[in-house]
């Protein structure tokens, strides 16, 4: 996994008294899956330690507490890390004066006190974010399949494992789980390389799904019904809609017709003569448009089921592809 | 410019720029084109589940721009239910989703003849 970094300055306003204000920031380097939640407990024990004397301490509760990126945009709890820092990178693509994407911390500015809960929306508990992270993948099972039946097949113990690897960051925890419910690519059926050898060697149960008929392809990607997949824009909206595997005419579906089908402004069709004015990343990568829609699901989407392509703007003298 | 080093997370160099010019601005137009929001409205429809009480009236028209948090508040107020009164949503039986995806993006994806399915209860059914 991708590791990003983040910095995370304290509001000094809301640290308590006799606070040590000249270690108001911290450095964390977090793992793209995983979640703010998660980041707290460490965080917290870094303030107790140095920061926050005895008294202080004491009054400091985490259920107040909140993020938010330098430019003011509150920054969400369900959200993964990976994603928190590619709309950073993309919301920096609008900027004229902002310096192109080389590697930076990501600066976060922690809130103690007040958070503005109508805009959260979830509470910053880590349970709260591990049924908000289920919720997700529950979503991305039925969007593929018409149906949860792969993730209401697993035992508690197995789904508990899902978070409990995020949280562990722990690859292989993670896997053992996710195999069974995230589509395998098939190679005769795309042109797209297979996903690492350790996600094939797990066993599968019995399709789940009623109409696959059983034929070697039921769990593959090209057989799914829909690619859980969402487009990020700069500062926002976040667009979802359905994006079969495989186009009407039996070709594959690839980024590019995707990206030109939905946001045609920004990525004109190839016989248009006209350049693209924006680019894909998805998992921090630029995103290649022949990928296939199929193969993303497969082997680009996150720890919760959904690929996060997120478009950013070029600029004179930059090209995408 | 400068060519990317080799363990930098730099866009190659073929992406970086010499000045703004004009292809961000045509690009923040562009974009400008994806930020109108969707004043449309869709129609949802309120089933429920188990000891939920059933409503006068099940189906509404909601502003896909909307997210699924006012959803939740306008059946809420439907019900006559307060704020603390235990209250599940899920989509076509099946998952609950994020309070801030869009009634627009739901619809789009999960509608069913028509309208999106929104099931509730009491009770946490299918987590």
């Amino acid at each position: 996994m991708v590791e990003g970094s983040s910095e995370d300055e304290e509001d000094g306003d809301e640290l308590p008294a006799n606070s040590d204000r000249g270690l108001e920031c911290y450095y964390i380097q977090a793992p793209r899956v995983s979640y703010l939640p998660l980041l707290v407990p460490e965080i917290k024990r870094y303030l107790h330690d140095v920061v926050f004397d005895e008294a202080a301490a004491r009054l400091i509760k985490e259920e107040d507490w909140w993020f938010e990126s330098e430019e003011g945009n509150l920054l969400k709890w369900h959200w993964p890390i990976g994603l928190i820092y590619d709309n950073h990178t993309i919301s920096q693509s609008t900027r004229p004066n902002a310096v192109p994407s080389v590697f930076t911390p990501l600066r976060l500015i922690l809130h103690l006190v007040s958070p503005p809960t109508e805009k959260l929306l979830l509470s910053p508990s880590a349970d709260a974010c591990k049924q908000a992270f289920m919720g997700q993948l529950k979503e991305a099972d039925f969007i593929r399949w018409g149906n949860t039946k792969r993730m209401t097949g697993l035992r508690k113990a197995e789904q508990d494992g899902l978070w409990e690897g995020i949280k562990e960051h722990n690859f292989d925890e993670y896997w053992r789980v996710a195999s069974k419910i995230t589509p395998t690519t098939v190679p005769t059926r795309s042109n797209s390389p297979p996903p690492p050898p350790s996600t094939s060697l797990h066993t599968r149960p019995p399709s789940a799904d009623p109409g696959s008929g059983g034929g070697p392809d039921r769990d593959g990607a090209a057989s799914v019904r829909n690619v859980p997949v969402r487009i990020y824009l700069p500062d926002g909206p976040v667009l979802q809609d359905l994006v079969p595997p495989v186009l009407d005419d039996g070709s594959m579906h690839t980024l590019a017709a995707f990206l030109t089908a939905r946001l045609p402004l920004l990525f004109p069709a190839p016989d248009s003569g006209k350049a693209n004015l924006a680019y894909a990343i998805v998992q921090g990568v630029p995103a290649p448009p022949e990928a296939e829609m199929a193969w993303l699901g497969a082997c680009m989407a996150g720890a919760d089921g959904w690929v996060n392509v997120c478009v950013g703007l070029l600029r004179e003298g930059a090209r995408y592809p | 410019m400068a060519s990317p080093e080799p363990h930098s997370r730099a866009l190659p160099s073929a992406w970086t720029y010499s000045d703004g010019g004009n292809i961000l601005q045509e690009a923040q137009e562009a974009l400008e084109n994806y930020k109108k929001k969707d004043g449309n409205k869709v129609v949802v429809r309120f089933k429920a589940v188990g000891n939920a009480p059933i409503m006068k009236q099940n189906f509404y028209k909601i502003t896909a721009s909307n997210r699924f948090q006012a959803v939740i508040q306008f059946l809420r107020k439907e019900l006559g239910w307060k704020q603390g009164d235990p209250l599940f949503t899920y989509i076509n039986l099946a998952f609950s989703p994020a309070p801030d995806d869009t009634v627009a993006n739901l619809f789009k994806s999960f509608s069913t003849e028509g309208h999106l399915i929104v099931n509730y209860s009491t009770t946490a059914a299918w987590g």
